[in-house]
């Protein structure tokens, strides 16, 4: 086993709100600068960029698919694919529950699905940017009957962290893991959530500029860097170990 | 004012009963639970758009004097059955927001 340095929340130009940069080709030049070995990118309700990604990374870095799933509460949600299909099927799946409010560019930014080519394949007219009719309990069984690996994103914040917007972790088994906010000491999380002591905690970037990709990232001691071993080291399986990096500081 | 008397005068609808003696303090409109948790105060009555089950923990440990789902969204059969074992009055109104905490302010202000 080795240590695997992972930022698995990374916006593409997919999401509205991300800058026009993040196109694949670029994601993958500045997570190889800031020395990832495991990258997702996640883009609202939607995972087609990380396609291209993967297709430029050629394993370097690894891929996940991804995306980032706002529920009926509005819980952001980190879906994680190694099987592109299946994260397709989910955002065909979740399109059918979004909103019908048109993306307008003026206002929200665009939403690019770009290739390797840094060609434009196609734009999507809906937001992207909105809560799927889903509650929080049925993406994250969605998420699981297709494979996937499911845990709330940034839990800490407002707006659509998990623990700000429903006050408690949920009842179940569900989450073993979960995503702090870039900016948070993990110290400070655990004395505010004291239940979230024994989680498997991760820091990403949720970079939407170039700049952001690798600002936060989590150092994972695993046999290869795949979802597989992944769901192993939040499961503490095997003397895996799943390590925040320290928090961003300029914010 | 007693629970049962606001319920009456708003046309409140009542999914879990609980204990509709009780007084209802004051009203508390939020959506994030985490702010319910830090600022609502016991005897507030609740008004939400929120269906999660957390509703009925939180309720139960702030002390709410109920739960009012707005604009016509009910919550699941689950989450119903949660209340009804911790004793957390549920409430429905098919008006929104705006137009149930209006309503119960004029009823509370003094």
């Amino acid at each position: 086993m080795n240590w695997f340095r992972a930022d698995l929340h990374i916006h593409s130009v997919l999401s509205a709100c991300a800058s026009l940069e993040m196109s694949p080709r670029r994601i993958v030049t500045e997570a190889r600068r800031a020395g990832l070995d495991l990258i997702a990118v996640c883009d609202h309700n939607a995972g087609e960029n990380g396609r291209y990604v993967r297709r430029i990374a050629r394993g370097s870095p690894a891929v996940l698919l991804g995306m980032e799933i706002q529920t009926q509460e509005e819980v952001e949600v980190l879906a994680y694919f190694e099987d592109e299909e299946a994260c397709f099927a989910l955002q065909e799946e979740l399109y059918r529950h979004l909103p019908k409010i048109p993306c307008r560019p003026d206002l929200f930014g665009d939403q690019v699905v770009v290739d390797e080519e840094d060609e434009i394949v196609r734009t999507v007219d809906r937001l992207l940017l909105s809560p799927v009719s889903l509650p929080l309990e049925e993406v994250v069984r969605r998420v699981e009957a297709l494979g996937g690996l499911a845990i709330p994103a940034h839990v800490d914040r407002v707006p659509g962290g998990l623990l700000a917007v429903l006050g408690l972790l949920p009842e179940g088994d569900w989450p073993q893991g979960v995503e702090i906010a870039p900016w948070t000491p993990v110290s400070e999380a655990l004395a505010r959530w004291p239940n979230l002591s024994g989680k498997a905690i991760f820091r990403s970037s949720d970079a939407h500029v170039p700049e952001e990709i690798g600002r936060g990232w989590t150092d994972l001691y695993i046999a290869a860097p795949e979802l597989s071993e992944l769901r192993a080291a939040i499961e503490g399986k095997g003397g895996r170990l799943v390590r925040p990096g320290p928090e961003v500081k300029e914010v | 004012m007693k629970l049962a008397e606001v319920i009456e005068r708003l046309g409140l609808e009542v999914l879990v009963p609980g204990d509709l003696g009780r007084r209802v303090r004051w009203g508390f409109c939020s959506d994030l639970l985490s702010d319910v948790l830090a600022h609502a105060q016991e005897g507030d009555l609740w008004i939400t758009h929120q269906r999660h089950l957390n509703v009925v923990a939180v309720a139960k440990l702030k002390g709410v004097a109920g739960v009012v789902c707005v604009r016509g969204l009910h919550p699941s059969q689950e989450v119903l059955a949660k209340a009804r074992k911790e004793g957390v009055t549920v409430l429905a109104s098919a008006e929104d927001a705006f137009e149930v905490a209006g309503k119960l302010y004029g009823l509370l202000s003094p």
